[in-house]
């Protein structure tokens, strides 16, 4: 990596970029290039998420008014599972790290592709195939039991089609174990030579523990809807408590994935806010491997919470006090990451281009979601606020606020590297910020309502609630609106931008040193890593040392 | 051309003699085990009697992931993504039990 | 060693290392799967807990020869499994013997279904299938019939994935088609062969064994 070439200087020699590289709509459904695979789950993931956000727009025009009477209860009961089921597993899960992740963990560790190419190709059909199935399960009139499956009703009271909608989750559940095995491969097998694990963007790091979640949880979810599926398609009494099933037995099984499943969507926003934050700010990183260290913290400790989602269900007092306990001990890593990402920003030379407003916002929205997770953790609280909009304000704040604010950050920031256009800087600030204001308006009455006691899942409410669901129903609206501009001016960018060079943020890290898009294989030279990462100026230095030669703290490994 | 896989010798030349005897030893102390837990599980000990099915079942498990799988000559790296899994799955074990004994205490 | 270069693909620069890669790749995965069935088996202890009378009750009524017998074929085709391995790591010299022992666990993977298919029948000829004509009346007992075909089920499956992946290599490698010695495709089969043969031996004494004491 010699300055030159983070500079962009060098003139590379003219080949063609990894979109030209062949042009028919075969050489892109056959790819075996990371890159390309990107860009097909890009696409994919957009249209779900627009799915998932037509049926959310149902819900809320519903719920402006305390009798709606838009939609049946039924219908209402399908729609947020609809939403649920495609905005966890069809958007959220694989959305950095099948977009972003792909695009950039081999260009960051200096690599020419993934260890398993044709694996990669592989989970994007799996995931278009569980796709297929969820839309069929839509389509054919839906499935009404929340994106949670919870027995008895999934198995033997619904009358909807939960086996189509379980049958896409399962097989999008296996596109995620096959991604976690290629990039812990990857990340083991191909770095480049110099390229230490400490010596790694903390993005890597990010999608490497989110990996190794994907691989150990993602295979309990399959079990616990195997056994719903087979429970409903061949009658075998698993849950039934006729027979002495015990539906509890489902919410162990179900939520030993699913909350480990939450920090496989926030993890990798949190490797992508640290990407972001030194770059914008012109500081390195502050404690990197606390950071590292945080993030594996909370990928390991992730795995022994999940009784928290069932402190109403039955689950004995005891086994609750521990999941309680475990519960407030995860809360300490993130929040140490939040403090070092705040410490990054002191004495820097911060600007505010639409990457780091989306940053910037991450850490604000996944602070109050994650403090509003603590209420939670405490029995006591969540007895009060359980199956309430508390809880859907404090997860929506997370995932919305924290997640899909840093993958906005991401695909702003990474957007010239992906493309080699420039978007418009004003619109897309104008997006974040509007984002911004669109999110706390939806969702922080939330919590107010939820606190006060309006059941969530419900299509009627009490008149007291009313002012509550207008402001996060008018919320919703602008929120809208700054999630439909970006198709517009990113697209426009597709068409009219300004070519970009190869580092139009002048930051580190090996994707900046190769050409915007870059070359199939990725670099013309093999890199050769001789310092750590973000290797912007000290604390107390001005940034007119911002100089690559400037020697990182940590000798060479 | 050095053989890494044969847990015998390196310097001594693989034959298929070696492999059958090396993995046939194996083989036989599995069936031994599987014969044993058959007809242990005849014997009235109480709660022991499933108990030694299943600890004959992880010493069986053992044997074919150490020996057949190879991974005591494994590296590091490939031991620790089998602990991984051990490790979590025994989580999953331990916390979903801890609710369960103390709800229905093995009633 | 230009022999090995046939079997290099991207984004690979040394042999050694795609090889380590599928290696450690593999055994990722079979960590995946130590969940999967974790979480198979869990079901089952938490069912077994719950209604222990039950359970020993209803596995009784399970053919105890047809299980052990099986449990005895897939150890061997483990047994062979691994010589098939270990001889396609050795080299050249012992391809014959590679191509016989993978034939051999084909064939005792064959020889597990057709048992279990005899098994499965006599199930259903005894009314072990849950529903109204359920032979046995303990409750509870449904339940560790419900468990028994879909956990058996899954299994058969992976099992009829391995018969196929072994089988393809088997034959060609026979048909010299495909270069078997040092080749990763062996090894890496036969960690999943071995990984079937595990769950099975942690099934037996969970369906084979329980209330045999009278």
């Amino acid at each position: 990596m010699t300055d030159a070439l983070l500079a962009g200087d060098l003139p590379l020699p003219s080949r063609p970029n990894y979109l030209q590289h062949g042009t028919s709509v075969i050489s892109w459904l056959t790819t075996t290039d990371h890159k390309r695979i990107a860009i097909l789950y890009a696409i994919t993931i957009t249209i779900f998420f627009f799915l998932g956000g037509a049926a959310i727009t149902a819900v809320r025009l519903e719920l402006f008014v305390p009798n709606g009477g838009l939609f049946t209860s039924d219908t209402y009961n399908k729609l947020f599972s609809f939403h649920g089921i495609v905005m966890v597993w069809f958007f959220l899960v694989p959305s950095i790290p099948n977009t972003l992740g792909n695009f950039l963990l081999p260009l960051m560790i200096g690599a020419p592709d993934v260890a398993f190419p044709r694996l990669n190709l592989t989970s994007w059909y799996l995931t278009i195939a569980g796709g297929a199935f969820t839309v069929y399960a839509l389509v054919a009139g839906g499935v009404d039991t929340g994106w949670t499956f919870y027995t008895p009703y999934s198995t033997m009271f619904s009358n909807t089609h939960v086996f189509a909608a379980a049958a896409g989750v399962f097989v999008a559940g296996f596109a995620s174990i096959a991604t976690g095995v290629n990039f812990i491969a990857t990340t083991h097998m191909l770095r480049a030579p110099g390229m230490t694990w400490f010596r790694l963007p903390l993005f890597v790091w990010a999608i490497y523990a989110t990996s190794i979640v994907m691989v150990l949880a993602t295979p309990v979810l399959a079990i616990s809807l195997m056994l719903v599926m087979a429970e409903r398609w061949l009658g075998l009494p698993i849950f039934d408590p006729a027979h002495g099933g015990d539906p509890i037995l489902f919410q162990h099984l179900f939520w030993f994935y699913s909350h480990p499943a939450v920090y496989i969507m926030v993890l990798p926003a949190m490797g992508v806010v640290s990407e972001i934050i030194p770059c914008f700010a012109r500081r390195r990183i502050f404690g990197y491997d606390f950071m590292v260290y945080a993030m594996i913290a909370i990928a390991g400790i992730g795995f022994f919470v999940w009784g928290h989602h069932m402190f109403v269900s039955g689950q004995s007092p005891y086994a609750s006090l521990i999941f309680s306990f475990l519960s407030f001990i995860i809360a300490v890593p993130s929040a140490i990451k939040v403090f070092n990402w705040t410490a990054s920003l002191y004495r820097g030379q911060i600007t505010f281009e639409a990457p780091m407003l989306y940053a910037l916002g991450f850490v604000g929205l996944f602070t109050t979601g994650g403090l509003s997770g603590l209420f939670l953790a405490s029995i006591p609280v969540d007895i009060h606020v359980t199956d309430t909009y508390f809880v859907v304000a404090h997860f929506h704040y997370i995932m919305v606020g924290g997640s899909v604010s840093a993958f906005f950050g991401g695909l702003h920031f990474w957007w010239p590297k992906i493309t080699g256009k420039l978007y418009s800087e004003w619109w897309a600030k104008f997006a974040a910020i509007l984002m911004y204001f669109g999110f706390n308006m939806t969702f922080f009455p939330q919590f107010v309502a939820g606190y006060l006691g309006m059941p969530r899942r419900y299509h009627t409410y009490p008149p007291e609630f009313q002012v509550y669901n207008v402001m996060s129903s008018a919320g919703a609206a602008v929120l809208a609106a700054a999630y439909l501009l970006p198709l517009g001016y990113l697209a426009y960018s597709l068409f009219y931008g300004a070519r970009a060079g190869n580092n139009p943020w002048k930051a580190t890290g090996l994707e900046w040193t190769t050409s915007s898009p870059p070359p199939p294989k990725n670099f013309d030279r093999q890199p050769r890593v001789n310092r750590g990462p973000y290797d912007y100026h000290a604390e107390g230095q001005s940034a007119g040392t911002d100089v690559p030669e400037l020697q990182n703290a940590r000798e060479v490994r | 051309m050095t053989n890494q896989n044969s847990a015998s010798a390196s310097k001594r030349p693989t034959t298929a003699w070696r492999l059958w005897r090396r993995n046939g030893v194996i083989w036989a102390a599995l069936l031994c085990l599987l014969f044993l837990s058959l007809g242990l599980a005849y014997v009235q000990m109480g709660l022991f009697t499933p108990t030694v099915g299943i600890v004959i079942a992880f010493i069986k498990a053992s044997l074919v992931i150490l020996l057949f799988m190879e991974l005591a000559s494994s590296k590091a790296l490939i031991k620790l993504a089998a602990l991984a899994g051990l490790i979590f799955v025994a989580t999953l074990f331990a916390l979903t039990l801890a609710d369960v004994l103390a709800r229905v205490g093995g009633q | 060693m230009s022999e090995v270069t046939g079997l290099l693909r991207e984004p690979w620069e040394h042999f050694e290392r795609q090889r380590g890669a599928g290696k450690f790749g593999i055994w990722v995965f079979l960590a995946s799967e130590m969940l999967f069935f974790g979480a198979l088996i869990l079901t089952y202890a938490v069912c077994l807990i719950e209604h222990m009378d039950a359970f020993a009750a209803a596995g009784r009524e399970t053919n105890i020869w047809y299980g052990t017998s099986n449990t005895a074929i897939l150890l061997t085709s483990s047994l062979t499994m691994a010589v098939a391995s270990q001889a396609a790591a050795a080299g050249q010299h012992l391809r014959r013997l590679v191509v016989a022992c993978l034939t051999l666990t084909v064939a005792l993977g064959l020889a597990f279904l057709v048992v279990k298919g005899f098994e499965y029948k006599e199930d259903l000829d005894k009314h072990l299938w849950p529903g109204a004509q359920f032979a046995l009346h303990e409750p509870g007992a449904q339940l560790f019939y419900g468990l028994y075909w879909l956990i058996t089920g899954v299994h058969a499956i992976h099992l009829t994935i391995g018969i196929a992946l072994v089988g393809r290599l088997a034959l060609l490698g026979h048909l010299k088609k495909l270069q078997l010695d040092e080749n990763p495709e062996i090894e890496v089969t036969a960690l999943y062969w071995h990984l079937v043969d595990i769950i099975w031996i942690f099934l037996y004494p969970l369906i084979y064994l329980p209330g045999r004491v009278s």
